[in-house]
């Protein structure tokens, strides 16, 4: 009885059906657009399918073929892999210097900001085009800095083993949204500690070392995290601009994977493709976790 | 003596204050040079745009348009439906981002104020969807339009934002919520009003600024997107700016002047938004780096 009284008033009744209403949408979104069709995906690897005829079941063929069979698949592996490691450490270096001297008493902050900001608002179909004129072999401005320099012209995106790290460059470029996370967070650090160290007579070295790193360290996870799986789906620079070449210096899995089912039709092979995908990212996560206790720093945790 | 170890304190504190200075100096110049750097491809495509072809391929290169021939613009609207892919482009932004925001609204506020059965499970499914790859729905999603038939229309790209708008907005607006003092529910309960309109009268007004972020965000977001519009529209009436400008650039391959007028005319309005709204854009990407 008593059990009864006390559900009763966990749950109100209006209260409940309020809360169902307000997450209906995201409850629609959550099983139609996110959960279901990632089983779906799982499930039409194992099929052959052109998209309008008979499903056919081949078990695990479609994994068989793109270990065994696919030249193009190992390729397409390691540029991804190659892309997001460029990209998230250059970008991570980056932005943590730039944020490091936007952190300093400088006039016009706002602005500075501002600027390392704005190509992130960009339409990215745009910034790939410009970009491609930047790198453009003969009139583009930055083999004529090179040529300038002394150097020899690079074909930034006409060849196989530039294509990747030129991209990569761009993503740099574009991570004003890492810079202003990681402003914040810098601004977050207590100013005590810095006082305290001083008085200790620590440098700015020491300090940077011993204080701000340290406490940077959650945020720097959050933002590794984040940019390591946005980068590994990597595919708008391969679909604007490269598609994929050459060679498979930009056919990163994405782009194999939209190549595949949209333009050859073979909807269970792309799926498997999104499938390893799927498992690689989930490999990366993981291990991120399982090394983050090691080196992230909670403020308040006493353990070393 | 003691005046001496006072003076010898006192120099000593002021050469390290004018290290300080150099260093101070040599952080700005370097900070200075960085934003040039930044800028500077942005402003050479800006340039390029107002020079003729025969001008782009001279050597070496001039730094400023050696006319500023703005009637390029004028011309390449003529071959660039510009304002034809804009609208287009508005049609699925506008839409998109209202939903985005109203049903994200509903669902922060549901988690953060309102008990009900099976939350923490719901809460679960919401976290996990933010480290799930969205790659890996896109052929079945795909499949699942087309059976519908709405492939080539706007449905497909406006329509799940209207799914909450991402798990990270619904907790970008909870966090909001929950610094909302609880006692002005209480009060308007005791007033008799119901759930929805202590949401609509209480927590709304109080959070409208974290929605213009969610707003923003998924502006962005959007903007930025180039996949699900390949994937889905096909029809050249329909194209988007971002569909246009890539059709453009084949039909004019080696015409870099036209090519950069477009590229330009495509940053214009997200320039203005940014300009518009840049507190909030700055405000919104520093609430979701504070999240966790």
């Amino acid at each position: 009885m008593e059990k009864v009284i006390k559900r009763k008033s966990k749950y109100n009744k209006a209260e409940s059906r309020a809360a169902y209403i307000c997450m209906l949408p995201s409850v629609i979104g959550l099983v139609c657009i996110t959960y279901l069709p990632m089983i779906a995906s799982f499930a039409l690897s194992l099929f052959s399918w052109n998209g309008l005829g008979n499903m056919k079941f081949i078990g695990f063929d479609n994994y068989v073929k793109l270990f065994t069979n696919d030249s193009k698949f190992y390729g397409s592996l390691l540029s991804t892999l190659k892309y997001a490691g460029l990209s998230v450490l250059g970008c991570m270096i980056f932005s943590l210097i730039v944020a490091m001297l936007l952190n300093r008493k400088i006039p016009a902050r706002g602005f500075f900001r501002g600027v390392f900001y704005l190509p992130y608002v960009l339409p990215a179909m745009a910034v790939y085009l410009g970009w491609k004129w930047l790198f453009d072999y003969n009139y583009g401005f930055l083999n004529y800095v090179i040529t300038m320099a002394g150097g020899n012209r690079i074909k930034f995106l006409d060849d196989s083993l530039m294509v990747t790290p030129s991209l990569a460059l761009i993503a740099v470029w574009l991570s004003g949204n890492l810079i202003v996370i990681f402003l914040a967070g810098l601004q977050n650090v207590p100013r005590v500690y810095h006082e305290a160290a001083e008085v200790d007579g620590a440098n700015g070295f020491h300090r940077l070392i011993h204080i701000t790193i340290p406490c940077m360290t959650p945020i720097i996870f959050y933002n590794l995290l984040m940019s390591l799986v946005t980068n590994l789906q990597v595919i708008t620079p391969a679909l604007s601009l490269t598609k994929g070449g050459p060679g498979t210096g930009s056919y990163y899995m994405c782009y194999m994977l939209y190549n595949k089912a949209f333009n050859s039709h073979q909807y269970g092979y792309g799926s498997a493709i999104a499938v390893i995908l799927f498992i690689l990212i989930a490999i990366f996560t993981a291990i991120l976790f399982s090394t983050s206790n090691g080196w992230i720093f909670y403020e308040g945790d006493d353990k070393e | 003596m003691i005046a001496g170890i006072e003076r010898r304190g006192r120099s000593r504190a002021r050469s390290g204050k004018r290290r300080e200075k150099i260093w101070n100096v040599t952080c700005f110049i370097l900070l200075v040079l960085l934003a040039v750097i930044v800028m500077f491809p942005i402003y050479w495509i800006f340039r390029s745009s107002l020079m003729s072809n025969a001008e782009l391929y001279a050597y070496p290169p001039a730094f400023t348009p050696p006319a500023w021939r703005w009637e390029n613009y004028s011309a390449t609207l003529q071959s660039f439906d510009y304002w034809h892919f804009l609208g287009n482009t508005m049609k699925v932004l506008v839409p998109s981002v209202i939903g985005a925001v109203i049903t994200a609204t509903m669902g922060g506020y549901a988690f953060a104020r309102l008990r009900f059965r099976g939350k923490k499970f719901l809460f679960t499914l919401c976290v996990g969807s933010m480290l799930l790859p969205s790659m890996v729905t896109l052929v079945p999603l795909f499949v699942m339009w087309a059976k519908i038939g709405l492939v080539n229309t706007y449905w497909p790209l406006i329509l799940p934002h209207f799914c909450g708008g991402g798990a990270f907005n619904i907790f970008l607006i909870r966090q909001f919520i929950k610094t909302v003092p609880r006692e002005l529910d209480e009060a308007a309960t005791i007033d008799g009003c119901g759930y929805f309109r202590i949401l609509v009268f209480i927590i709304v007004p109080a959070i409208k600024s974290a929605m213009i972020v969610v707003g923003l965000l998924k502006f962005i977001e959007m903007w930025n997107d180039l996949l699900q519009q390949v994937t889905y529209i096909t029809r050249r009436d329909r194209y988007t700016l971002t569909l246009g400008l890539n059709i453009f650039k084949g039909s004019f391959n080696d015409d870099w002047s036209s090519i950069m007028c477009a590229t330009c005319l495509s940053f214009i309005p997200g320039i203005v938004f940014y300009l518009i709204g840049q507190r909030y854009f700055v405000e919104g990407i520093v609430m979701t780096g504070m999240k966790n």
